[in-house]
């Protein structure tokens, strides 16, 4: 399980609101296995992240843990939310816990929202359904929510359809939707993706605010390192089904362990207009239902030897709430790779006429 | 340029009910061609001495009015049924569907008049149209047809103008134009073969239609000069008989609906089994989901990095 | 061949596009939409331009426009001199089948026709050009392919049948076969991950270094171009509010929204600490309830509503100006207060207030 840290002395534990243990997924009827060995935490008022290329098993940890797998799909192991194991819970108990306990956002809030209803009146059902409140107080507690998420104008807001809103805008109202019955975990997947940058901004303080404000855990998916390196306290890497890296996020940022976060990064760290030079992950990785021994990583790695491909490599634990998947993860190599990821560097080198200028302003 | 390699998306003939009513029609199809050939008894033969003979062993139907076998008359009859219904479906069709295609392409003006024609031509009643030519033309089924398959060409220009519409639009399509394509590539590279499921659960549907049409004119005496057998008129000169014979109208009347429904299960089983995103349907969206995939060769070949 | 290709700074080459004054506009009279108003943009040999802005902004109708797919109600478009925006018809076929510009579409789900194989697709410009040969197309279909790093062997598939980062791919390569002296490409790596965003980007700028081919490339996400526009034009609610050579908009620049996009973007690096010589944050580009009203009468500046710096000269749309830069490059902003307003922003808290 990745470590949770040893409790301050004199304070609270914070209370563990999500807990997964060995998550194994199948997928094709168990035909092949898609998440294997999987287990992470997510405690109340900490952000955690999922990152990971598309296929990784992000995504369908993600729908274990709101007990949603598409038909065919099955998990093992065991999932535990706010102490109760939840693993084989039936569709009436996830629907006790949807909305009331775990909100969900998803990547096109357009395609979750009936163009035909206004948005107020689709957060107001929610309260109706899952709150019992009479019509006026829904309509009041909607409007406040509308606001909480930042929506100017809230009360005119309400009265709209989705399609006079724009995607950020949507996407807050889902965002409103998924908070309004107070609910202890909050799971994002892909929930920026496919917004403009100025907005995904937004909404990424957004979720940081209610975070903060509310003690809401959340555990947040997403392709992009970057928004997970903005947002998250902890971070999950996922490769083929498996974690590979886990740890707080500043820790795994500026010092990774695992040659595929380091790659992570070598791709993440575009938008120097002095660098000139982007960086790829070679190959793909492997298919579901592929089974190769030894790391599932190999053949794209850049620091592959012998031992890699000799056996399953476990979880090697490095500190207290750090640990990864590789072989070499004590090879003083790996570490010296680390560091050459230019991530840590501050981006202001020396010399440079532009630096100068900057220094200058 | 190579054809895709289905019109449709996944067998029709993983219906069952598609499988079904293939066979019935195969088995009409078969009936048509060799029908006369194969009929136990001529179908012209009057036996004075057995008439209103229930099913036997000589007469599997029984007997008619007039003595004459019902089986055979039926196996006979096929032909012209058929045949004419087809001619119908096929004036509707070729009248209808590239003009649906075409009035896409050629403009504001030109869509406009076609489908007020269209407009006006639904309203017109086909089954008086069909006694009025065989008025005027005189007395023939093939005659009597024409006006039904006129009448049914714009239900295959409207069907065909939606769908067209719908892939005209479609950014493929403009793609193709910003490369310069005339309206002619377009029309034939990527939506001819689009339209064609539409085209062929409108066709199922027509000749159901079109049987239909056939039965009641032919019931009504319209376009047959006696003792021609058709399916309608052993109906009809059945029911005259009902006292007599009840059991003799369900028969013509059982083997009309059923090719009938055969026509219309086979109509939802095209429908059904089109690929998605071809039958056109307002509003409809191919997706659009922007979901970050990684670069890989379908063959699971690494590509070049 | 390898063209030698320089930064194209110097004012002395000639533009290959120019779009002089474009008005666009959707819908009619009292109700019409103005995506567009009064956008000069040029582009020169041999350089990948980033054309930014958000939703909405107009990006992808100026790409439209330019080829002809959404018709500009005031202003012109020319290529290498001729004007094309007036085209009809026969005429703009023609222009078309040249295959001079080429535009390679946001989505390829949407763009590529499902039912033809990628090599159709990829040879279809040529087969409607007519007159070549069939083993003809098929070797420039494979170059085009080879060229975007896809193996020939893929021409026999659907779109269907490959992935997301290919299909994009198989876009661009659909541009190339056409041999186009200048390329459109809207936003073609908003969809991909990290790694096959850099991919497609490299391939890009390579397409640049080896053909001196100029490409436009549209976007969301200034950032993402930094590492291989040479120049940026960034676009707000249809018009153009900064334009200049990448090295310098991104050290310092002339906008405030230009500011805001990189302010926004997400970074793993850590930012240049506070302090003097920080970097601008969000938080000191956007309003705040505090900031004073701004002027936002019809004919006021277009960001003034969203901006913290709007002042009274704002009341009147900025027009595009050159701003002072190193000499020889063509850099201008449309800000009245280009000059004050980083100072301002500086002194402004560089985080909410909790």
């Amino acid at each position: 399980m990745a470590g949770q840290p040893p409790p301050e002395t004199g304070a609270v534990r914070p209370e563990t609101v999500l807990a997964i243990e060995d998550l194994r997924v199948t997928v094709h009827d168990g035909g092949a296995t898609a998440v294997r060995d999987v287990s992470l935490t997510v405690r109340s008022g900490e952000i955690v992240g999922l990152v990971g290329e598309s296929g990784s098993g992000k995504t369908l940890t993600c729908r274990a843990a709101l007990g949603v797998l598409p038909r065919g799909v099955a998990a093992q192991g065991k999932i535990t939310f706010a102490g109760e194991d939840v693993t084989s819970l039936s569709a009436r108990g996830w629907e006790r816990l949807h909305g009331s306990h775990i909100g969900a956002v998803f990547q096109d809030p357009a395609s979750y929202l009936n163009p035909n209803l206004t948005v107020g009146g689709q957060v107001a059902e929610v309260l109706r359904v899952k709150r019992g409140l009479s019509r006026a107080r829904a309509h009041e507690k909607a409007v406040e929510l509308l606001t909480t998420v930042g929506l100017r104008q809230a009360g005119r807001v309400f009265h709209q359809i989705p399609a006079e809103l724009s995607g950020g805008m949507l996407q807050r109202v889902m965002i409103a939707i998924a908070i309004s019955c107070d609910p202890e975990l909050l799971i994002a997947d892909e929930a920026t993706t496919a917004l403009d940058v100025t907005i995904q901004a937004e909404i990424i303080e957004l979720v940081k605010d209610l975070c903060d404000q509310r003690g809401l855990a959340v555990l947040f998916v997403s392709h992009d390192l970057a928004v997970i390196r903005e947002l998250c306290d902890r971070v999950v890497v996922f490769y083929a089904g498996q974690v590979v890296e886990a740890g707080p996020a500043a820790e795994i940022i500026e010092r990774p362990r695992h040659p595929y976060t380091q790659a992570l990064l070598r791709v993440a760290s575009v938008g120097d207009f002095r660098r000139r030079e982007l960086e790829v992950i070679p190959g793909q990785p492997p298919h579901v239902g592929d089974r190769t021994t030894g790391c599932r990583f190999a053949a794209r790695c850049p620091s592959v030897i012998e031992a890699c491909r000799a056996g399953d490599i476990g979880l090697t634990r490095l500190g207290p709430a750090h640990e990864a998947r590789c072989a070499r993860v004590d090879d003083p190599a790996i570490a010296e790779a680390s560091a050459a990821v230019a991530a840590v560097a501050p981006v202001a080198a020396n010399g440079t006429r532009a630096d100068q200028e900057l220094a200058n302003r | 340029m190579r054809r895709a390699s289905r019109v449709h998306g996944g067998s029709v003939l993983s219906l069952p009910s598609a499988r079904i009513a293939i066979v019935i029609l195969a088995a009409v199809v078969f009936l048509m061609i060799f029908g006369s050939a194969l009929a136990p008894q001529n179908p012209l033969t009057i036996n004075a001495n057995a008439l209103f003979q229930g099913p036997s062993r000589a007469h599997l139907l029984g007997t008619d009015y007039l003595g004459r076998d019902v089986l055979s008359r039926l196996m006979a009859g096929t032909r012209l049924s058929v045949l004419t219904a087809a001619e119908a479906v096929g004036i509707a069709l070729v009248l209808g569907a590239p003009l649906g295609v075409a009035t896409v392409f050629l403009g504001r003006a030109f869509d406009f008049a076609a489908n007020r024609v269209a407009d006006a031509l639904m309203t017109l009643p086909s089954i008086f149209f069909a006694v009025a030519v065989t008025a005027a033309l005189g007395n023939g089924l093939v005659q009597a047809m024409f006006p039904v398959g006129i009448l049914m060409a714009p239900l295959f220009f409207r069907v065909t103008r939606a769908a067209a519409l719908e892939f005209a639009r479609a950014q493929y399509v403009e793609a193709a134009e910003l490369l310069g394509a005339s309206k002619l590539h377009v029309i034939r590279v990527h939506v001819a073969r689009k339209v064609l499921p539409t085209i062929a659960v409108t066709t199922a549907q027509g000749a159901a239609g079109a049987l239909l049409a056939v039965s009641f004119l032919t019931f009504l005496g319209i376009g047959v000069t006696p003792p021609t057998p058709t399916w309608g008129g052993v109906l009809s000169s059945d029911l005259d008989y009902l006292s007599n014979a009840p059991w003799a109208p369900l028969i013509p009347g059982a083997l009309i609906a059923i090719t009938v429904g055969a026509l219309n299960a086979l109509a939802d089983a095209f429908r059904d089994r089109a690929p998605r995103g071809r039958l056109a349907e307002p509003g409809q969206n191919v997706t659009t989901q922007l979901t970050p995939q990684p670069l890989e060769a379908a063959d699971g070949r690494p590509t070049a990095a | 061949m390898t063209a030698e290709v320089t930064a194209a700074t110097t004012v002395s080459a000639a533009p290959l596009l120019e779009v002089a004054d474009i008005d666009v506009v959707l819908g009619h009279g009292w109700r019409g939409n103005h995506v567009l108003s009064g956008v000069n943009m040029k582009v020169w040999p041999g350089e990948i331009v980033g054309l930014v802005g958000e939703t909405g902004s107009g990006k992808t109708t100026l790409a439209r426009a330019v080829v002809g797919l959404a018709r500009p109600r005031g202003g012109r478009v020319l290529f290498d001199g001729t004007e094309i925006s007036r085209l009809r018809g026969a005429a703009r076929r023609r222009e078309r089948r040249s295959g001079h510009i080429q535009l390679v579409f946001q989505d390829p789900l949407r763009s590529l026709d499902p039912d033809l194989t990628v090599g159709d697709i990829v040879g279809e410009g040529l087969k409607i050009r007519g007159g070549l040969p069939a083993a003809e197309i098929r070797a420039r279909v494979d170059d085009a392919l080879a060229k975007v790093g896809l193996s020939g062997t893929l021409s026999h598939r659907q779109p269907g049948q490959i992935s997301g980062g290919q299909r994009q791919r198989v876009s661009i390569a659909r541009a190339l076969a056409a041999d186009p002296k200048l390329l459109l490409c809207d936003e073609p790596v908003s969809a991909l991950d990290a790694s096959n965003r850099n991919y497609i980007l490299r391939l890009l700028a390579g397409l640049r270094d080896s053909l001196g081919l100029p490409i436009v490339i549209i976007s969301h996400d200034l950032s993402s171009l930094a590492g291989i526009a040479d120049r940026v034009v960034v676009l707000y609610r249809g018009r153009i509010v900064e334009d200049g050579p990448v090295a310098q908009v991104f050290t310092r620049p002339r906008h405030p929204y230009t500011a805001l996009l990189m302010a926004s973007a997400p970074r793993v690096e850590r930012r240049i600490g506070t302090g003097e010589g920080a970097a601008l944050s969000v938080h000191q580009l956007r309003r705040t309830t505090a900031d004073p009203e701004s002027p936002s009468a019809a004919g006021a500046c277009v960001f003034a509503a969203r901006c913290p710096f709007a002042a009274d000269a704002c009341a009147v749309q900025p027009a595009l100006e050159p701003v002072a830069g190193q000499a020889g490059e063509r850099w201008s902003a449309a800000c009245h207060r280009h000059q004050e307003w980083p100072d301002l922003a500086s002194a402004r808290p560089a985080a909410a207030p909790r």
